[in-house]
């Protein structure tokens, strides 16, 4: 990420949310972004996982720019490429946890039985393949978190980002999404990077950066043991 | 198709609201469907046919027509004179008759409109009875054939007899209103088929009446009936194509035996368009207002089922889009919704429409002219389903352009 600037206008006011940040995070890298609200976490993630494009500066993922993508392409390069994992899930309602998991490989070039075989082996990777057939509603918070990382993971991205994503739930269940990320890291070598304000969850990171208005806060990048 | 069951899914949602859209198209595809069977008949019926075409002949300057019956013999052969003139394939004469079942109570109920006319033309002739189905056109060859063999006989639409009460066996007397004086005493030998434009019709056999008009002076002093000579309604001739039907005109009208009264000669389609004209501001209506009210009102219905639905799904729109879905994906997915809605219910309610009204009830009771009722034309079965998605495309396309462009920032920005 290269002297990245994001702002927005309200009327003739500019409101500068990231300010000229520079960072690079390696591969297989576990990367924390904390910081008081406000302090434009969930913008950097939303650049990173080209949900948004920056005002100024560059994102470069992988050898590809996406700042410099269309809004069709950065739709084709993060069905491949990114898997994101939400505070509040953002499952749809409607679906079962298969069809949820399911959904973004509906926008690959699979068969039905492809398709299948790797929603099944996603949600076994989460441990809920005897809940394939639930709804939403009929799941547990922490339950339902594990479909969402399923469904995060079953493109098999290099890069997965985490929104808050203990944020809604209790301890034992913050606890168990937090070990089942890390194996993503460990077992599947996944980038991941993960917003979020839990100690708990910044201590298994490899870095931490502090966001603070915009900029890099004093004190970060800092670097933490594992575990 | 990879995408089918997520329209699907959607739809189910949110099944009250999704069954109020669903009857509301149903509802308003069945008014389109009904205006639209009206006017496709009355297009049809006053479309001019290229061939086998039929010429009327009746009277210029009056209606209802009323032209001596002398005119009939030279009539019926296009006034054809000359060896190179050109004669009709078939013909048939019309006389209309207005009577009652009780001289002295003309109710309505008892009040009768019949046609006088030779019983051999009926399936030559009429429309749609020269290709009934071998039960129908068996049954309706014995009742002609029973008026050939009693000139009393009369054959009766189906709906007449239940108004009347009659059956067929019955005997009773019509008597005159417009032939005043001539009471005919008549035997129902026969129905036409039912469920068709027939139901409204009664044939008595032309001799009976003309008989019964030229034996009038035996009891009264030698003087001829009022309406002796202006007993000939209408003629229609049958004419190979238009080349022959224009030289037929124009031996008809420029002939001298027809100057008092003079006559005209009108394609069938043309004549019922002239008889249509007191309609037109109806018909007009119908056409211009009617149906494409209902049209907008079907799109409005089904853009403020979509609209809700889209505001209520904005974060699953953008969570779509986060995991890759592409503005036309989304576009696609919403405008699915809607079509398989719109088609789904255009095709129930015009399949609905058309068994309802033609199965059951024989047919859509509005008068208009001399047609007592119509059928719901075959076609529906498609107009329906192409009304209910166009209608459905035309409505949802707004809210399904907003859910394409939902900004995924802006909508997590939110929640966050």
């Amino acid at each position: 990420m290269v002297g990245v600037h994001k702002y927005f206008r309200r009327g003739s006011e500019r409101i500068d949310v990231l300010n000229g940040l520079n960072l690079e995070v390696t591969e297989g890298e576990y990367f924390g972004l904390m910081g008081p609200s406000g302090s434009g976490k969930t913008t950097l993630l939303n650049l990173i996982a080209g949900l948004d494009r920056p005002s100024e500066g560059e994102v470069w993922i992988g050898g590809n720019c996406i700042s410099r993508m269309s809004e069709s392409q950065l739709a084709r390069w993060r069905t491949r490429n990114v898997g994101f994992v939400f505070q509040f899930y953002h499952l749809l309602p409607v679906l079962s946890a298969f069809e949820n998991v399911e959904l973004p490989l509906l926008l690959l070039p699979m068969t039905g039985a492809e398709r299948r075989q790797q929603v099944e082996n996603a949600l076994e990777l989460v441990g809920l393949q005897d809940r394939m057939r639930h709804r939403p509603g009929q799941l547990s918070g922490g339950q339902q978190q594990r479909v969402g990382i399923a469904r995060a993971i079953v493109t098999d991205p290099t890069l997965v980002v985490a929104d808050e994503p203990t944020g809604d739930l209790d301890a034992k269940s913050a606890e168990e999404i937090l070990d089942l990320l890390e194996e993503l890291r460990t077992g599947l070598e996944k980038t991941i990077i993960i917003v979020t304000h839990d100690p708990r969850a910044a201590r298994r990171c490899d870095r931490v950066l502090r966001l603070d208005k915009g900029r890099v806060a004093d004190g970060s990048i800092l670097l933490e043991e594992h575990g | 198709m990879k995408f089918f069951f997520l329209i699907l899914k959607n739809l189910r949602r949110n099944l009250l609201r999704s069954t109020l859209t669903v009857l509301g198209t149903i509802a308003l595809v069945v008014v389109v469907t009904l205006v639209w069977s009206i006017l496709a008949f009355l297009d049809e019926v006053t479309a001019e046919k290229k061939s086998n075409l039929k010429a009327i002949v009746s009277e210029r300057w009056q209606f209802p027509s009323q032209m001596p019956f002398a005119y009939a013999d030279t009539l019926t052969e296009g006034a054809a004179r000359e060896e190179t003139d050109v004669r009709p394939l078939d013909n048939m004469t019309w006389q209309f008759i207005g009577a009652t079942l009780d001289p002295k109570n003309a109710a309505h109920s008892e009040r009768v409109f019949a046609f006088a006319m030779d019983p051999n033309k009926l399936r030559t002739m009429m429309d749609d009875l020269d290709h009934l189905p071998a039960d129908q056109a068996a049954e309706l060859d014995k009742a002609i054939a029973a008026m050939n063999e009693n000139r009393q006989g009369a054959i009766f639409g189906k709906e007449w007899l239940a108004i009347l009460n009659k059956r067929v066996g019955d005997r009773f007397t019509l008597y005159g209103r417009n032939y005043r004086g001539i009471d005919l005493e008549i035997e129902v030998v026969g129905t036409f088929p039912p469920g068709g434009r027939y139901d409204k019709t009664i044939v008595i056999h032309r001799d009976y009446l003309n008989n019964a008009i030229d034996g009038w002076p035996r009891d009264h002093g030698g003087q001829k009936h009022p309406l002796a000579e202006k007993r000939l309604n209408l003629v229609w001739l049958k004419v190979p194509d238009t080349a022959a039907y224009t030289r037929m005109a124009n031996q008809i009208q420029s002939s001298p035996f027809y100057a008092t009264p003079s006559v005209k000669c009108e394609t069938s389609s043309s004549g019922i368009a002239s008889f249509l004209d007191a309609y037109r501001d109806m018909i007009w209506g119908m056409r211009w207002l009617l149906a494409p009210a209902c049209l907008v009102s079907l799109s409005l219905v089904i853009s403020n089922a979509i609209s809700i639905s889209v505001r209520e799904r904005r974060q699953e729109l953008a969570v779509m889009k986060v995991l890759g879905f592409r503005p036309i994906q989304i576009l696609v997915l919403v405008l699915g919704e809607s079509l398989l809605l719109g088609v789904g219910a255009g095709f129930a309610s015009a399949a609905l429409t058309w068994y309802g009204i033609n199965e059951l009830l024989g047919g859509l009771k509005f008068p208009i002219a001399f047609f007592p009722s119509f059928l719901i034309s075959r076609d529906a079965l498609w107009w329906g389903p192409l009304v209910g998605g166009l209608a459905a495309l035309l409505g949802s396309f707004l809210p399904a352009w907003n859910a394409c462009q939902v900004k995924v920032s802006e909508v997590f920005a939110k929640v966050a």
